[in-house]
């Protein structure tokens, strides 16, 4: 299997889909001749033309709206937000049209659209271009929200976002496009709603996603020195959540934490805690569930800052040392 | 006339008011107007003015005591005045017209208080009411800290879950079903985790095993005076007497049954399956002397009386109390006895007679459910009858090869071939077992 960036993953998905199926079309800001704020979509305006690869005003609620619109008569849609913060901008269209069309019409409207969305801190961007806010639409019933962390699930879990009838927000890390991993040449497509464990072990269970899974294997190949085994869990789709894979894991460990780079209070570590109680997997734990999660303050602007306000590699260590030693 | 200070009321509805502060200590010179208490409504915290100049004396209230409004609490003296002229009794309520009111006006949080608090930990501690006093802190200021921790101590929290567990704990002491006080948490604050009950469990099931060695490995132990004999005795036994072994099985389902109707007979203390043995044992060697010898000197002794050693396991090792004239006595006698003993033996107090001049030896692990085991002889004796568990199997029991399910138990002879030869043994082996099969035998 060639190996390909997680960007090159993206790219190669959207094309693939758009050379498969023409309703299939990309807009939003600086996406043609630039190639995408982030270069996702290098290349993409040669080869489908102005139709397809749609520059947009600065407007994030005419990006959203328009997607919208275009589902509801039969397009496929993929908006490309620059950064995932300037969703706010686009609530109403995505949060009250959106979402609710296909219940309000009693499934005979259908909303097949993806929001790209690139998301997280690390790149110096500070507060106004840093935020993780999946949690936000997490909460909305009607969208679907994945958040792929390796080149072969934001490929395969791309195809699927596309030829899903709901909207999609696909939350892609801006510090995951340039890692590199194994991607198949012929065609395949990762359902939603699927957790995959990557990696097997027996003491603690880890449930992460993004960027975070890279830091939480680096932890637990340091962890696996002082003998201690650890299991990680990326549900890859963050709503629909894979609670069953979750839980199976905790039965197995007797422990979890939950590591996300978004802010802790609200986050979508206490629903993967709470998901987890309400299980039989309960009756496992042998350790108070715990999150590790970013602080509760705006991503800062200075770079030290920056790294302390979210969770790294030496945290991810102290935490689980300090779970598998009992000491919470 | 030193000038009375009067708490005032500033409120319509008011009726007392908290000193939060004396601003000024007893002694101090004060002036008309200055600020010298702060104090504490239901709405606000405020200054109480010096209602005269002079030197401020009789404080009758301290810092955080409640005061009934209008009531004197401190007096100033005028300028020639001295604590002398003080009213005799303080504190007794005078009568206050209105318009002699100090001046009390909104202030300004306190700006400082006695013991030094950081002003984070001042609000804290005016919202929950805490007298800064009272608050331990290890810095030179209390802290924010200091306050939770101290409101922390303060909480006492009855809580419905008594012993503090964690969810895998609580389901593992249930299946194992013990109770999770027993058990002795590691986890913080006493809290019991999994691995404690896991613990618990191993070693309550250890204890449970009869005469659990409480000895751990890797130790290396000298011979107690008991286990040298056993050692000496046993090793001579085995290298200088010619073992033979013979097993047999017995249906035993005649012999509970009997012992269940004798127990049923009498309320005395019932008689146990090893007595039985016993008895029928005893009335075997009767009729087979030369399993109740002795190989001594080149001799073979065939003795008299027949005394019938149990093997019985206590803490230090291995003592096999005598039944005497076992032959001589009844059952009800032997199980008498033979209980009597085994409670000496566990409590280390037999006496040399009740271990001396046994004749034949009977070793049954039957209640650990060994189903046949084979046993060293006591010298000088020259037999000992190695019995298993009764286990409920099935066996054919008829020529017509019906099968059915019998409590069956295997017995196995160790015998001495220079006194006994094979059939000598087997003779003994079948008659024993015959009678076990049918009682009724031993009355012809």
């Amino acid at each position: 299997m060639p190996e390909i960036t997680y960007r090159q993953a993206i790219h190669d998905a959207m094309v693939e889909e758009m050379r498969r199926d023409q309703r299939v079309f990309l807009m939003g800001e600086d996406i043609g001749t630039y190639g995408g704020a982030f270069g996702v979509s290098a290349g993409m305006l040669e080869e489908f033309g102005p139709e397809r690869v749609v520059e947009t005003p600065i407007s994030e609620e005419a990006i959203i709206g328009a997607a919208a619109g275009a589902a509801m008569v039969g397009m496929r849609p993929i908006a490309e937000l620059m950064f995932m913060d300037f969703i706010f901008l686009a609530m109403e269209p995505l949060v009250n049209q959106a979402a609710k069309a296909r219940y309000m019409f009693g499934g005979k409207a259908t909303v097949p659209m993806v929001v790209r969305l690139p998301s997280g801190s690390g790149t110096g961007a500070a507060a106004q271009h840093s935020q993780s806010l999946e949690t936000i639409l997490m909460h909305i019933p009607g969208i679907k929200v994945v958040a792929p962390s390796t080149p072969y699930d934001a490929k395969g879990l791309l195809i699927s976002s596309m030829r899903d009838l709901n909207p999609v927000c696909f939350v892609e890390h801006k510090l995951l496009y340039k890692i590199k991993g194994e991607v198949p040449i012929e065609e395949y497509a990762i359902p939603l709603g699927l957790a995959d464990i990557k990696r097997e072990g027996r003491d603690i269970t880890i449930v992460a996603s993004g960027i975070m899974i890279h830091k939480s294997l680096d932890a637990a190949e340091i962890l696996n020195e002082d003998g201690i085994s650890v299991e990680i869990v990326d549900p890859r789709t963050l709503r629909p959540l894979d609670v069953d894979t979750i839980a199976k894991s905790v039965k197995k460990t007797g422990r979890l934490l939950v590591v996300h780079e978004a802010v802790k209070t609200a986050g979508w570590a206490g629903e993967v805690m709470a998901s987890v109680s309400e299980t039989s997997s309960w009756d496992y734990l042998d350790t108070p569930m715990r999150r590790l999660t970013g602080k509760d303050v705006p991503i800062p602007y200075n770079r030290h800052l920056e790294a302390a306000a979210v969770p790294q590699v030496d945290d991810i260590v102290r935490e689980v040392l300090a779970m598998v030693n009992n000491q919470y | 006339m030193p000038t009375p200070f009067i708490m005032p009321k500033m409120d319509m509805d008011q009726e007392t008011v908290v000193i939060n502060e004396w601003l000024k200590s007893e002694g101090d010179q004060v002036e008309k107007g200055e600020p010298v208490i702060l104090i504490e409504t239901d709405k606000i915290t405020s200054e109480v003015e010096a209602p005269a100049s002079g030197r401020l004396a009789g404080v009758l209230y301290g810092d955080n005591e409640e005061v009934t409004v209008t009531q004197v609490i401190a007096y100033i003296l005028g300028k020639d005045e001295t604590e002398a002229d003080l009213p005799e009794q303080p504190g007794k309520k005078e009568p206050v017209v209105e318009e002699s009111l100090p001046q009390a006006q909104p202030a300004a949080k306190p700006e400082r208080a006695r013991k030094s608090a950081t002003p984070v930990a001042k609000r804290m501690a005016e919202a929950e009411n805490i007298d800064l006093e009272q608050v331990p802190s290890a810095g030179d200021k209390i802290t924010k800290e200091d306050i939770e921790s101290y409101l922390e101590s303060l909480e006492q929290v009855t809580s419905r879950v008594q012993t503090p567990a964690t969810p895998a704990a609580r389901r593992l002491a249930m299946e194992a079903e013990v109770l999770l006080d027993q058990i002795e948490g590691t986890g913080p604050g006493g809290r019991v985790q999994a691995d404690d009950v896991t613990a618990f469990v191993a070693h309550t099931a250890e204890r449970q095993l009869p005469h659990k060695a409480v000895f751990s490995a890797g130790e290396t132990l000298p011979l107690s005076r008991i286990r040298k004999r056993i050692a000496e005795r046993m090793t001579a036994s085995y290298q200088t007497t010619p073992h033979i072994y013979l097993t047999v099985e017995v249906d035993m389902y005649e012999a509970e049954q009997s012992r269940k109707r004798m127990n049923q007979l009498s309320d005395e203390s019932l008689i146990s399956m090893t007595a039985y043995l016993v008895r029928v044992v005893a009335w075997a060697l009767k009729r087979h002397p030369f399993l109740n010898a002795g190989f001594e000197d080149d001799q073979i002794k065939l003795w008299e009386d027949v005394n019938i050693g149990i093997a019985t396991a206590i803490d230090e090792g291995l003592i096999v109390p005598v039944i005497h004239n076992a032959d001589q006595k009844s059952i009800r006698e032997i199980s008498q006895r033979l209980r009597y003993l085994a409670e000496q033996a566990r409590a280390g107090a037999l006496t040399r007679e009740e271990i001396q001049d046994g004749t034949f030896t009977i070793s049954n692990l039957g209640m650990y459910g060994i189903q046949n085991f084979t046993a060293i002889i006591n010298p000088p004796q020259s037999a000992i009858l190695a019995v298993g568990a009764i286990q409920r199997k099935p066996v054919v029991v008829d020529d017509a090869d019906t099968i059915q399910v019998r409590p069956m138990m295997m017995m196995t002879l160790g015998a001495d071939h220079r006194v006994i030869d094979g059939a000598v043994a087997a003779a003994f082996l079948a008659e024993l077992a015959g009678a076990l099969e049918t009682p009724e035998v031993l009355l012809m």
